[in-house]
Formats: C-alpha cells, sequence, structure tokens
C-alpha cells in the first residue's frame, strides 16, 4: 500500500514539474479542444433547435442550456481553486498555486455569466432584471471572491507568494459555496430549486436532460481546455529565466 | 506547558493594551465613526421614526462592519514595521497565540466600543427597548468573527494599501451582516433569534482555530 502511495506521489511530483507539464500538456491540447468543440455544438445545437418547447415559458427556457452549466461551473471551480489552494498552502506544491492563478479568471468569467443569463432569463419570467433573492445575492458575493481573489493576487509582486496568500483566501472563500448551494433549500425564494442532480433520478423529460447533460461536459471540457492553455502561459512567464524554456524556443 | 502559553498570551495582551491606552485615538476613533455613520442615514432618508427603526438593525450593523474594518490595518502593520512582529516569531513561542491575542486586542479596541455605542444607536433610531439584548449579543459574536477575518484581511494586505483588506474583508463578512440583522429584525418581530446566534457562534467557533491558523501561514508570507 505504501509502494503504491509512493509511486503515486513520485508520478504526481513529476507530471507537476514545470518543463515536464509543458511537454505532456502539449499534447493532450488539441484533444481537450476537439472534445470540447464536439460536445459543445452538439449541445447546444440539441438544446436550442431540437429540444422540446417548454408548456409554461416557449422558447425563454433554452437559455438554461447556458444558465445552468455556467452556474455550476462557476461553483465547481471555486472548490477546485480551494483544493490546489489547499494543496499548496500544506505542501508547497508550486504548480497548484499556478493552477489556482489561472482558474480564477475562468470562474470568474463563468460566475459573470451565470449573472447575465439568469437576468436575462428573469426578465421574461419574473418581469424584472435582479431580485434580492438568496440564491442571485450569494452567487453576487462569489463573483466578489473571485474578484477579491485576482484583486489580491496582482497586488503582490513575489509570484509564489501570491499564490500562496490567494491560497489561503480560497479555503476561507469556500465557505460559501455550500451557502449558494443550499439558498433554495433554507430560505424562501423566487429562485427555482435545482432540478439538475446527479443523486436522484431528473425531474426533466429526458429530451430537455440530455442536451443539458451534455453541454455541462462541454463546459468542463472547456474549463479544462482554457485552463490547460492558461496554465502554459503561467508556467513559460513564471520560469522565463529557465534553461528549458530558452532551450524550446530557440532551437 | 499551559501556563506557558497563558504566560506568553498576557505579555502580548498587556504590552498591546497598554500601546493602545497611551494612544486614545486607537479606541476613539472606531467609537466616533460607528456614531458619525450611524448620524448620517437619519439626515440622509428623513427623520420618520416608522421608517427608521425598520432601517436600523440594517444601519447598525453596516456601521459596525465599516468601523471595525477601519482598524484592521493596524493590527499587524506597526508591530510589523518596527521588527516586533519579527521577534515574536523568532521567539519559538507558538505563533497561533500571538495572532489570538492581536484578534483579542482588535476586539477589545473595536468591538467593544462599538457594542457600547450600539446602544446609543438603538434609542436614537427607536429602536424598541426589547431588542436591546438581542443586539449586544448578535454583536459581541459577529464583531469578534469581523475582527478574526479582519486579523487575516490585514496579514495578507501586510504592507500594501488599507482598501486592499477592505476588499478581502468585505465580501466574506456578509453571512456576518446576514445573520446579525437577522437576529435583531426577528427580535423587534417577537420572533425566536437563538437559530441565527447559534449560526453566528458557529461561525466563530470554526474560525477561531481555522483563521487564526490560516492568518499565522499568511503572516509567514513575509518571512521567506
Amino acid at each position: 500500500m505504501t509502494r503504491i502511495w509512493k509511486i503515486l506521489k513520485q508520478w504526481f511530483i513529476e507530471m507537476g514539474s514545470p518543463p515536464l507539464f509543458y511537454n505532456w500538456s502539449s499534447k493532450i491540447i488539441p484533444w481537450l479542444g476537439i472534445t470540447t468543440l464536439v460536445l459543445l455544438s452538439l449541445g447546444i445545437y440539441w438544446g436550442l433547435f431540437v429540444s422540446p418547447i417548454d408548456y409554461k415559458q416557449g422558447d425563454v427556457y433554452r437559455i438554461l442550456y447556458i444558465h445552468v452549466p455556467s452556474a455550476i461551473l462557476g461553483e465547481s471551480i471555486f472548490i477546485f481553486m480551494a483544493i490546489c489552494g489547499f494543496i499548496n498552502v500544506i505542501w508547497r506544491a508550486k504548480i497548484s498555486g499556478m493552477m489556482l492563478k489561472a482558474a480564477a479568471p475562468i470562474g470568474m468569467s463563468f460566475t459573470l455569466l451565470v449573472l447575465v443569463t439568469g437576468s436575462v432569463w428573469g426578465k421574461p419570467t419574473w418581469g424584472t432584471w435582479w431580485v434580492w433573492d438568496a440564491r442571485l445575492t450569494s452567487t453576487l458575493i462569489l463573483f466578489f471572491i473571485y474578484a477579491a481573489l485576482i484583486g489580491l493576487h496582482s497586488t503582490i509582486e513575489d509570484k509564489t507568494k501570491a499564490d500562496r496568500a490567494v491560497s489561503i483566501l480560497s479555503i476561507v472563500g469556500v465557505a460559501i459555496i455550500p451557502v449558494i448551494k443550499k439558498s433554495v433549500d433554507w430560505w424562501q425564494t423566487l429562485h427555482q430549486p435545482s432540478t439538475f442532480t446527479i443523486t436522484s433520478s431528473p425531474s426533466m423529460s429526458p429530451e430537455m436532460y440530455l442536451p443539458l447533460l451534455i453541454c455541462l461536459l462541454g463546459f468542463y471540457m472547456f474549463f479544462a481546455f482554457s485552463l490547460t492553455l492558461n496554465l502554459r502561459n503561467e508556467v513559460l512567464d513564471r520560469e522565463r529565466s529557465k534553461a528549458w524554456v530558452k532551450q524550446n524556443f530557440n532551437s | 506547558m499551559s501556563n506557558s502559553i497563558f504566560g506568553w498570551l498576557t505579555i502580548i495582551l498587556r504590552r498591546d493594551l497598554l500601546i493602545a491606552f497611551r494612544r486614545s485615538a486607537t479606541y476613539i476613533t472606531p467609537l466616533i465613526f460607528f456614531l458619525i455613520v450611524v448620524t448620517f442615514f437619519p439626515l440622509a432618508l428623513g427623520p420618520q421614526e416608522s421608517l427608521l427603526s425598520s432601517l436600523a438593525p440594517g444601519v447598525i450593523w453596516i456601521a459596525t462592519l465599516l468601523a471595525s474594518l477601519l482598524a484592521v490595518e493596524s493590527i499587524f502593520s506597526e508591530d510589523f514595521r518596527d521588527g516586533t512582529l519579527d521577534n515574536f516569531f523568532i521567539s519559538l513561542e507558538p505563533s497561533f497565540v500571538l495572532v489570538f491575542a492581536k484578534v483579542l486586542i482588535h476586539w477589545l479596541i473595536t468591538g467593544l466600543p462599538i457594542m457600547a455605542a450600539s446602544i446609543i444607536a438603538a434609542i436614537v433610531l427607536y429602536l424598541p427597548f426589547d431588542s436591546f439584548l438581542p443586539i449586544l449579543l448578535s454583536l459581541i459574536l459577529g464583531t469578534s468573527f469581523m475582527s478574526l477575518l479582519g486579523a487575516l484581511g490585514a496579514a495578507l494586505s501586510l504592507g500594501k494599501s488599507a482598501i486592499l483588506s477592505a476588499i478581502i474583508v468585505l465580501p466574506f463578512s456578509i453571512p456576518t451582516l446576514l445573520m446579525g440583522t437577522s437576529v435583531i429584525t426577528s427580535s423587534i418581530n417577537s420572533q425566536d433569534y437563538f437559530g441565527f446566534l447559534m449560526i453566528m457562534g458557529a461561525m466563530l467557533a470554526i474560525g477561531i482555530p481555522l483563521l487564526c491558523l490560516l492568518t499565522v501561514e499568511a503572516l509567514l508570507l513575509n518571512y521567506d
């Protein structure tokens, strides 16, 4: 058991070393890109053109295929960042700090996308762009926390220190995620409770559920794709004075 | 062992309290600031009794958060600048205790005066007498949590602008704001408010160990 653990740890450390990461990530990028493109175009085409019209909301409900995946992404990216932060604080793994930094703008964009699509969806269905409802407000707070993390990172000049500072803050910030998740159950709100769960059978019809699932997978793949690109950029930027970068770009 | 930790705690507490009391501005400023912010609301919104008393819980809590933030920057900055903090870390005593003592000091010089001032605010904002106890209870828990958060913000933004620590701390103080105002509002409507107090207490119970440890970690960033 300890042998397996050791091998795994060794593998993990090796994969995380900047030059090795740069090499192996260049091989997976095209695959990530292709899967993202296929899943997203399939899911969005299916969702926007093929899936049946909602009997109450009409065509308006189709914004769901963007809104729900980006909401899930905005929250899961934060959890991902907190895990990276935890690893960075405890084991001082450099790459996890860079990963945190690379993921933050993506998560913030998804959170902004949820707020914007939600408000566009709210106008025809609730009759207002914005209500001070628990789910909406807690998502807005998540957006502010993303902004605080990015702002903190940009003020500290030493990048490794900035990573650790942001890691510490992201560990505190992850407490917002269960609040967002449970806000529709704890408070009486306008926002509907979630219809989309992994643990129980869906309450939507399968023709609406399947494209949503594909969209969600596509969004996750898009996150993996853009994270890898961002991270490669970050790695090159941090290691630009190292020999391996110079070798790579001179030859 | 415990004896030495408590000895260490009292040494820091005594030193910092002495410094704070020799300079009256440290504990007067948050108090005055709190009262000024509270005064602004009747001036801006007009003096109607019903309006003010319905807004009062929010007013008191917003003023508390802002006043508590005002003193955040001073938690570590002076000790950092003159090298006292370096000596604390070299001294081999547990640094957790140092952070805990600093949080306690911050609470004593901002939280406690604000609690006293909140009663004046409650009277001038026409809150009923029955709500004074819930206000004080919610403020005890809430301002201590704010001091913990403030210490983390101060440690992360050490040597940077004060506005940065405000940006860091404010989003995280929203749960405290929500719970604190809910306590006061439900006591005015004569509903049960212990649930909200319990959540605030739970936040404090998790926050004391977790936030103090993370603050130590954040302070150590400056000593690599």
